[in-house]
C-alpha cells in the first residue's frame, strides 16, 4: 500500500505520526482515505470547493502530480505520497523601482489592460520581464517581434550571424534590404520599430561553454530558437544550473514541436534526450529543408509560453511535449517526465557545471573551408578536364528535385540511395569525379564505390556551390 | 518562540548577503523551536527577484526528504528583504503556509541589518510575529 509523508506542522491532526499508509489506487483516494480518517487535515489540503489548496503540491516519490495525471495518478505499492507547500513572499516592490506605463503605452496596450488576466498588474509584470532569445532565425523572427509587441520590458537577443537571401523565405524579422547586415542590428531594428517602449541587449557572440552563464544569469526566461544540437545542450544545462525556464522549440521539414524544459519540478531536455543522435543522422533545415511558415507557428507557441510565463497565468507546456504536424494540421501531446536519473536535473545530477557541447554531440570542430582530402579534386580541375575534353564520368549524387534547380552539364543523375542498386551502370574502368550540393554526400559515394571495387574515383570539393562560385557563377545556389 | 542555532544563523545572513540586491530563500531544520541547519534554496521566480521570491517545491520536497533520514524537521523558511525592514508584507501574508514560521532578514546596502519571525494564520489574514532569538 502507499505510504504518505505528514508534513511536520501537519502531524498534530495526524496522531503525532510521521507517515500513514492507506489503501488507494489514485492520489485521490489516498488523500481522501486520508481526510476522512483524520478530519482536522481537510481544511489543511483542500479549500471550501473540494480543490487542494493553491498552495498544496503532491509528490508522488519524485513527481509533481501536476505534470502526471494530477488527483488521478495511479499508485502501486511501495510508492510514497508526499505533500510539499509551495513558499513564495517578497518585500512588495519597496526596494524595486517603480515600473509605471506612460500615457502612450496605456493606449498601446490597452488590448491587454481590458482583459482582467493582464491588466495593469500583468501589463508591469511585462515591463519587468527580462527575457533571452538564443537566435533570431526562423524561431526567432516571430518570438522577437510579438515579445516587443507584447512589452516584455527587456529582450537579449544572442545572434552572430549576417543575414543571407536563403533566410528570407521564413525569417520574417528581417527584409531583402537587411541583407548583409548583422541580424542582430536587422532584428532590433524591427522590433524596436513595433515597439519603442523595449530595450533590446544585443550579444553578438555564438554562445559557448565560457559564456552562457555570464550571458543567462541577467534573464528571467531563456527562449531556445536555436537549430543545432550542441547549443540545444548548452541552454538545457545552463537553464538548469541556473534555474531559469527554457521554453524550446524546433522544427524540421513540416512538422515542430514546443515545450518548456528547466521549469520548477518538470522535466529538461535531456531527460527527453539524454544522448544526441550520432552526427549527420538528423538533417539540419540548410540540408533537409523546411516550410517557411513553420517556425511562425511554433515560435509563436513559444512566444505564448513565455508571455504566459511572465504572467503567471494559465497551464504552462510543462512535462508536455507539444508536436505539430503541417501537412496532416494535427497536433499531438506526449507527456514528459522528469527523470530522476538525470544528469543534470535528476536527483543525483553528475553534471554541476558546462561542458563541451561540439565533443559530447560528436562534432569536430570544422574549418570553415573544406580541406583539400587526398583523392578530392577542386571544381576548377573539373572544368580543366571538360574543357580539355578527358575522358572521365561525372555523376551528381544530389536527388532529383535538386537536380531540377542547378545542374552541371553532361552530369548523370544517381541519387546517393540509388546508388546501390545502379552501381551497375558505371564502368571500373571509366575515371569518376562525384558531386552533390557541399560535398558531403558525394564523400560518402565515393567511399561506397571504392568499397565495390572502384579504383578511379574521386570526390569534387565543396560540391556544386563551389562550382558556382570558383567556375560558373550563373549557377544558382540554394 | 524560535531559537536559531549560530552556525544555521551564520549561513542563512551569508546566504542572504550574497545574493543581495535580490532575495534570498531557504529552509530551518531543527525540533521542537530550535533550529540547527539552514539549507539556502534558489530563488526560482521568474519576474524581477529584488522584491519576490518562489521556492521550487521539489528542492523543498528534497530537504523534507533528507531531513527525515536525519531525524530533523523542518521549523520553517527563511527570506530577505533587500533595502528594506523586516517586515511581514501583503504579499508575504497572500503567498503564506500556516505551517511554518517565517524568518524574514532585513539587508541595508549589502550587509545584515535585523530579522523578525512571524507565524502566518490559517486564513492568510494575520501574522503574529513571535519571539526569534540568534546566537
Amino acid at each position: 500500500m502507499p505510504k504518505i509523508l505528514i508534513p511536520t506542522p501537519l502531524r498534530q491532526f495526524a496522531g503525532q505520526q510521521d507517515s500513514v499508509v492507506l489503501a488507494g489506487a489514485t492520489v485521490g483516494e489516498v488523500l481522501e482515505a486520508l481526510t476522512s480518517q483524520y478530519g482536522e487535515l481537510r481544511r489543511h489540503l483542500y479549500n471550501d470547493e473540494g480543490k487542494l489548496r493553491s498552495f498544496v503540491n503532491v509528490y508522488v516519490n519524485d513527481d509533481d502530480i501536476r505534470y502526471l495525471d494530477k488527483e488521478a495518478t495511479t499508485l502501486k505499492d511501495g510508492d510514497t505520497v508526499s505533500i510539499v507547500p509551495s513558499i513564495a513572499g517578497g518585500s512588495a516592490g519597496i526596494a524595486a523601482p517603480p515600473v509605471t506605463l506612460s500615457k502612450e503605452e496605456i493606449l498601446r496596450y490597452s488590448r491587454h489592460l481590458i482583459m482582467p488576466e493582464v491588466g495593469m498588474e500583468g501589463q508591469l509584470k511585462l515591463k519587468s520581464a527580462k527575457v533571452a532569445l538564443i537566435g533570431t532565425g526562423g524561431l526567432g523572427a516571430p518570438l522577437g517581434m510579438y515579445l516587443a509587441a507584447a512589452g516584455v520590458g527587456r529582450i537579449g537577443l544572442v545572434d552572430f550571424d549576417v543575414v543571407d537571401f536563403t533566410n528570407l523565405q521564413r525569417q520574417v524579422i528581417h527584409g531583402t534590404k537587411d541583407v548583409g547586415r548583422k541580424k542582430l542590428d536587422s532584428a532590433a531594428d524591427t522590433m524596436l520599430d513595433i515597439n519603442p517602449y523595449v530595450e533590446i541587449d544585443r550579444h553578438e557572440v555564438a554562445l559557448t561553454s565560457e559564456n552562457a552563464l555570464e550571458i543567462l544569469k541577467d534573464y528571467d526566461i531563456v527562449v531556445d530558437g536555436t537549430d543545432n544540437f550542441p547549443t540545444r545542450y548548452l541552454v538545457n544545462d545552463a537553464c538548469v544550473l541556473l534555474k531559469k525556464p527554457n521554453v524550446y522549440g524546433s522544427i524540421f521539414r513540416f512538422e515542430g514541436q514546443a515545450t518548456v524544459f528547466a521549469y520548477a519540478g518538470g522535466p529538461c531536455y535531456r531527460c527527453l534526450y539524454p544522448e544526441p543522435p550520432p552526427p549527420g543522422l538528423v538533417p539540419s533545415c540548410a540540408e533537409g529543408g523546411v516550410l517557411g511558415i513553420l517556425p511562425g507557428t511554433i515560435g509563436l507557441i513559444q512566444a505564448t509560453e513565455t508571455v504566459k510565463l511572465i504572467l503567471g497565468i494559465g497551464e504552462p507546456l510543462v512535462g508536455r511535449l507539444l508536436l505539430y504536424d503541417a501537412l496532416a494540421m494535427r497536433f499531438r501531446e506526449l507527456k514528459l517526465r522528469r527523470n530522476p536519473e538525470c544528469p543534470v536535473c535528476g536527483d543525483h545530477p553528475t553534471i554541476h557545471k558546462l561542458i563541451d557541447y561540439q565533443e559530447f554531440c560528436g562534432i569536430p570542430n570544422q574549418p570553415h573551408e573544406p580541406a583539400a582530402v587526398e583523392g578530392d579534386i577542386d571544381p576548377v580541375e573539373v572544368k580543366a578536364k571538360i574543357d580539355r575534353g578527358d575522358p572521365f564520368v561525372l555523376i551528381d549524387v544530389r536527388e532529383p528535385h535538386e537536380y531540377q534547380i542547378c545542374r552541371i552539364p553532361n552530369a548523370k543523375l544517381i541519387p546517393l540511395g540509388d546508388l546501390p542498386k545502379r552501381v551497375n551502370e558505371l564502368n571500373s574502368a571509366d575515371e569518376i569525379v562525384a558531386h552533390c550540393k557541399s560535398g558531403v554526400r558525394s564523400a560518402k559515394a565515393v567511399d561506397f564505390l571504392k568499397q565495390a571495387g572502384f579504383r578511379k574515383v574521386r570526390n569534387m570539393r565543396g560540391g556544386i556551390l563551389a562550382w558556382s562560385d570558383k567556375v560558373d557563377p550563373s549557377v544558382p545556389k540554394y | 518562540m524560535l531559537r536559531v542555532e549560530k552556525a544555521a544563523w551564520d549561513t542563512m545572513v551569508s546566504h542572504a548577503e550574497k545574493t543581495f540586491p535580490k532575495e534570498c530563500c531557504g529552509v530551518m531544520l531543527g525540533s521542537g523551536s530550535v533550529v540547527q541547519k539552514a539549507v539556502p534554496l534558489a530563488n526560482v521566480y521568474t519576474g524581477p527577484q529584488e522584491d519576490f521570491f518562489v521556492m521550487d517545491p521539489l528542492d523543498l520536497h528534497r530537504v523534507d526528504v533528507e531531513a527525515r533520514q536525519a531525524g530533523l524537521e523542518i521549523l520553517g523558511v527563511f527570506h530577505s528583504h533587500p533595502d528594506c525592514d523586516a517586515y511581514f508584507s501583503k504579499r508575504d501574508l497572500e503567498n503564506s503556509c500556516s505551517w511554518f514560521s517565517y524568518v524574514v532578514l532585513s539587508i541595508k546596502s549589502g550587509r545584515f541589518d535585523h530579522a523578525n519571525s512571524y507565524r502566518p494564520d490559517f486564513d492568510q489574514k494575520e501574522a503574529p510575529k513571535e519571539e526569534l532569538i540568534y546566537a
